[in-house]
């Protein structure tokens, strides 16, 4: 358990710092860039990474958070998971990406600063939870339908998986509508979204790989006999 | 590491390992740092994390 874990917060640490530098490097001059577009916005398009400091921290902070909590639930529900080691740290890392980000961004999509919400930060703050849990509630039905439909033909046990995802768009679609609008083009701001997925998506390949790479290494220390002998 | 066994033989065996007081101290600690990081509407905290989170896609702010 404490190996997951300490397997997890390693794999985190490599996770935090590719999205600590996505985080400076990329989505920073983007965000700063698209508040040039905010009305009343006196000051200049330049990027100030000592401001931006805390935040590039913050996403550093989120890879080790997003890995100590993968160590622990790759530990407990490994069984569970299909096919082999990698195949299970991947599916297990998009099941971390629909329930944190995939799932309450159908009903709240990533906006670029500057946009005005149609609904108050609490109610939207209840949704984004609520949208959390559902994604994770999908997931693991997924992963049950997979393993109950064992013996039928893979397109049946695909479709079977694939299936409680719409749960996830349904209740997407009878959320409250959180449109917004801004001064933004909106070239930009869909662009900006893209940035975004992309973002997230190569947090959780990377925390994967990192994982993967891990488990293969201490497993195989497990295994062979050390090479230097103490003298 | 083994794959036979079960998930509830996992969570049995974390169970075993872990003390309650563990356990709930390392769920607390992470439950609050991602609090902090994505929810936390404190002026300060705002607007520290503000690019972190529009960069996260996390809109609740």
């Amino acid at each position: 358990m404490y190996d997951a874990l300490k397997r997890g917060v390693g794999a985190g640490a490599v996770a935090g710092v590719a999205y600590g530098l996505f985080v400076a490097l990329v989505a920073t001059p983007a965000i700063a860039f698209a508040e040039t577009f905010e009305a009343g916005h006196g000051h200049e398009s330049g990027i100030d990474l000592v401001a931006a400091a805390p935040s590039v921290v913050g996403g550093g902070l989120f890879g080790l958070l997003l890995g100590a909590a993968f160590g622990v639930v790759y530990y407990l529900f490994e069984p569970a998971l299909p096919g082999a080691t990698d195949t299970r740290n991947y599916l297990l890392a998009a099941a971390g990406f629909v329930t944190v980000s995939g799932a309450p961004w159908l009903a709240l999509p990533p906006q670029a600063p500057g946009a005005e919400y149609a609904l108050g930060s609490d109610a939207r703050l209840v949704i984004y939870a609520g949208m959390m849990a559902l994604g994770a509630l999908a997931c693991a039905l997924s992963a049950l339908a997979w393993r109950r439909t064992e013996g039928t033909a893979t397109v049946a046990r695909a479709a079977a998986a694939l299936l409680p995802f719409g749960l996830v768009v349904a209740a997407a679609f009878f959320a409250p509508t959180a449109s917004s609008s801004g001064p933004i083009p909106d070239g930009l701001a869909t662009a900006y979204r893209g940035l975004v997925v992309v973002g997230q998506v190569l947090l959780w390949m990377t925390l994967a790989t990192a994982h993967t790479w891990l488990l293969d290494r201490t497993a195989a220390s497990e295994l062979t006999i050390p090479r230097e002998t103490p003298h | 590491m083994e794959t036979a066994d079960t998930v509830h033989d996992r969570i049995e065996r974390a169970g075993t390992e872990l003390t309650p007081t563990r356990a709930a101290l390392a769920i607390g600690l992470a439950a609050a740092l991602g609090f902090t990081l994505m929810f936390l509407q404190d002026p300060m905290a705002h607007d520290a994390m503000h690019n972190f989170r529009h960069a996260a896609g996390v809109t609740c702010h």
